[in-house]
C-alpha cells in the first residue's frame, strides 16, 4: 500500500513537471471543445431537445469529454509497450512486485494531476464561457464522482491488456492504435451515443467502452437514476474485473514467453 | 556448507527462424519457418559456497549472460535443473528476487527520469526495507561508492561509471544474500573500474555476499576471482582456481637479463634460453621447475648482471590461447 502512494505520488509529481505539454495540451482540448460545441450548436438548430438531452447538455457533454482526454488517456498510452521494447520489463521482473499494481499506482497519479489540471481548468472554462449543466443534489455528485474513478479503471485495464500485445509482436503499435481509435468510437466520445440508432447503441453497450465516457457522462447530466444508475456501476465493476482477469492471463502468458524466448 | 547455487545439466535452446531475402522473403518465411537451433547454455554444471565471489568468462555470446538470466529467473531452462538460495528462480520468483540483488551493465534498474535519491527510496518501499537497515546501508554505500555528489541528478544525466555505482547500490539496499554482477564494468575508465572492484572485493569480505560476476575483461577476473568459470559456445570450459589455469596453459614465466657482457655459454638447470640479443638474454621458465629468486641467485653467481625483469604470463594470452587453440575441450 505505502509502495502505491508512493509510486501514484511520484507519477503526479512528473505529471506536474511538464508545464509546456500541460499547457500545449490543454490548449488543444480547449480548441477541439469550442469547435464540436460549434458542431452541435448548429446540430440542434434551435430545437430545444435532442434525445432527451438540451443544449445546455449538448455542450456540456463537449466539455466532459474534452476534459476526460487526459484523464482516461483516451488517445494514446503505450507506456507498458514501451518498457517491453526498451527492456525495462526485466528489471522490472527483478523486483519482487505485482506487475499490474506498479502500473496502476502510477497510472492513479498520472490521471490525478491529468484530471485537476486538465480535467477541472476545461470544465472552469466551459463554467465561464457557456451555460453548462451541472448535478443537481449531492447525490448525483457522489454518483457521478464514483462513475467516474470507475471509469479509470475500466480505461486502465483496457490499456494495459492492449499494451501487452507487446510481448508478442515487435510492432504492436498498429495493435493499440486501432484499439484506442475502436474505444474512442464507441465509447460515445464523438457523439453521445443517444443520437444513434438503437441497435447501434446496444452494440457499443456491448463493448465495455460506453462505461468509460456515454454512462458517466449521462450520470453527471443526470439523465439516468435509480435502477439505471445502479446498473451502470455495476456493469463498470464487471467490465474492471473481466477486463484485469483477461490483463493477469495476458501478463502471465506474456512473462512466460519472454522466459522461454528471452528479451 | 550447502550450496548456494547449484546448477545441474542446464541447457538454454532458442530457435532462430531463418529470414529469407528479397521481395518474395516474407513469404517464403512464412512457408518454410526454417530455423536453426541455438545452444545458448549447454549442459552446464557447477556449483557455488556461500560468501564466494566467482568470475564467469567467456567472450561475446558465449552463453554468460544468458546463464545470467536462467539464475535470475528472468529465463526459463529448456531442461536441466537451478536451485539458488532454495528456490527455484523462474518459480517462486516474486519471493526470490527479493532476496537477491542483480546488476546488468548494459541496462540500468533505477528509473530514468528520476533522482537516484528518489529512485532509491522507491526501491526501500518496493522492498519494504526496514527504515533503520534502509538508512544504515545507505550511509555506507553513500560513502564507499561516493554517491554523494550526484545523489539528486536525475539518472539519465549520469555518467556510465556514476550509473553503474548507482545501480551497485540499488542492489545491494535490501541486504540480499547473493549479488550477480552482469558485465558490472563494461566501458568504464581505469579509476572507475578499479572503484567498483574496490567495492564488489570489500562487500563480499565484509558482508559475505555471494558474488558472480560475468565479464569479459580478464583484468576483473584477476583483481578479484579466485575461482573462475570459463564459457565458450555453451559449454562450461573450466571451473576452478586461477593460479591452476595459469599453471596449466599459461606460457612460461620469462627473466629477462642485460648482462654486462656478452657470454658464449649459459646454461641454468630448470631455465631455457628462448632469444638472445646481444648482451640480453631471455630465459623461459616454469615455477615449478625453478622459482625466480633461485634463477636470479645461480645467474648472478656466475655472471655479471645490470638489470633485470621477471614477466609474469599474461593471463589474457593465456585465455586466448584457451579460446581459440580450444585447449579445454
Amino acid at each position: 500500500m505505502r509502495l502505491f502512494w508512493e509510486l501514484s505520488k511520484l507519477a503526479f509529481q512528473r505529471q506536474l513537471t511538464y508545464r509546456a505539454a500541460t499547457l500545449a495540451g490543454l490548449a488543444t482540448n480547449f480548441f477541439f471543445g469550442m469547435l464540436r460545441a460549434s458542431v452541435l450548436i448548429a446540430l440542434y438548430h434551435g430545437q430545444s431537445e435532442i434525445a432527451g438531452m438540451t443544449i445546455t447538455d449538448a455542450i456540456t457533454f463537449t466539455g466532459l469529454t474534452q476534459a476526460a482526454i487526459a484523464f482516461l488517456s483516451l488517445f494514446s498510452w503505450y507506456e507498458v509497450m514501451d518498457s517491453v521494447y526498451t527492456g525495462a520489463v526485466s528489471s522490472d521482473m527483478l523486483k519482487p512486485m505485482n506487475y499490474f499494481n506498479f502500473w496502476l499506482a502510477q497510472d492513479s497519479g498520472r490521471a490525478f494531476a491529468s484530471f485537476l489540471l486538465r480535467g477541472l481548468s476545461i470544465m472552469i472554462a466551459y463554467a465561464l464561457l457557456f451555460d453548462i449543466t451541472v448535478p443537481q443534489s449531492a447525490d448525483q455528485w457522489l454518483a457521478f464522482i464514483l462513475v467516474l474513478l470507475l471509469s479509470w479503471l475500466v480505461s486502465f485495464s483496457w490499456r494495459f491488456l492492449v499494451n501487452l500485445a507487446a510481448f508478442w509482436t515487435p510492432n504492436a503499435l498498429g495493435i493499440a492504435r486501432l484499439a484506442f481509435i475502436l474505444s474512442w468510437f464507441l465509447s460515445g466520445f464523438f457523439m453521445p451515443l443517444r443520437f444513434f440508432p438503437v441497435w447501434f447503441v446496444r452494440l457499443c453497450y456491448l463493448t465495455p467502452f460506453p462505461y468509460t465516457i456515454n454512462a458517466v457522462v449521462e450520470v453527471y447530466l443526470g439523465l439516468v437514476d435509480g435502477q439505471a444508475l445502479a446498473a451502470i456501476i455495476l456493469a463498470q465493476i464487471a467490465w474492471i474485473l473481466l477486463l484485469v482477469l483477461a490483463g493477469m492471463i495476458a501478463l502471465r502468458a506474456g512473462v512466460r514467453r519472454l522466459e522461454i524466448l528471452g528479451g | 556448507m550447502q550450496d548456494i547455487i547449484s546448477v545441474k545439466e542446464l541447457n538454454k535452446h532458442f530457435k532462430i527462424y531463418k529470414h529469407h531475402r528479397g521481395i518474395m522473403g516474407p513469404l517464403r518465411n512464412l512457408a518454410t519457418r526454417e530455423s536453426t537451433l541455438v545452444k545458448a547454455v549447454d549442459g552446464i554444471n557447477f556449483v557455488i559456497q556461500p560468501g564466494e565471489l566467482v568470475g564467469y568468462l567467456g567472450p561475446n555470446g558465449a552463453g554468460k549472460s544468458t546463464t545470467l538470466k536462467m539464475l535470475t529467473g528472468l529465463l526459463v531452462p529448456t531442461s536441466g535443473e537451478i536451485r539458488v538460495n532454495n528456490h527455484i528462480p523462474w518459480k517462486s520468483r516474486t519471493e526470490y528476487v527479493a532476496e537477491i540483488g542483480a546488476v546488468f551493465g548494459q541496462r540500468s534498474t533505477l528509473w530514468w527520469d528520476l533522482p537516484v535519491i528518489e529512485s532509491l527510496d522507491l526501491l526501500q518501499h518496493i522492498y519494504k526495507i526496514p527504515e533503520d537497515r534502509f538508512q544504515q546501508n545507505l550511509g555506507e554505500f553513500r560513502e564507499l561508492l561516493e554517491l554523494d555528489p550526484f545523489l539528486n541528478t536525475p539518472v539519465r544525466a549520469l555518467s556510465l561509471g556514476q550509473r553503474m555505482r548507482a545501480d551497485i547500490c540499488a542492489a545491494l539496499l535490501h541486504d540480499p544474500k547473493l549479488l550477480f554482477l552482469d558485465e558490472p564494468t563494461i566501458g568504464l575508465d581505469v579509476v572507475a573500474k578499479e572503484r567498483i572492484r574496490r567495492f564488489i572485493e570489500h562487500i563480499n569480505q565484509a558482508r559475505g555476499i555471494t558474488v558472480l560476476l560475468t565479464t569479459h575483461d580478464l583484468s576483473d577476473v584477476e583483481k578479484l576471482c579466485k575461482r573462475v568459470m570459463i564459457i565458450d559456445h555453451g559449454k562450461l570450459l573450466y571451473d576452478g582456481k586461477l593460479d591452476l589455469l595459469r599453471e596449466r596453459f599459461g606460457e612460461k614465466r620469462q627473466l629477462i637479463v642485460d648482462f654486462v657482457e656478452e657470454y658464449e655459454i649459459i646454461s641454468i638447470e630448470g631455465a631455457v634460453i628462448a632469444d638472445r640479443e646481444g648482451s640480453r638474454i631471455t630465459f623461459h621458465f616454469s615455477g615449478q621447475d625453478i622459482t625466480a629468486s633461485e634463477l636470479i641467485n645461480k645467474l648472478s653467481a656466475q655472471y655479471r648482471i645490470r638489470d633485470l625483469e621477471v614477466r609474469e604470463p599474461d593471463i589474457e594470452t593465456t585465455i586466448r590461447r584457451i579460446y581459440e587453440e580450444r585447449l579445454l575441450e
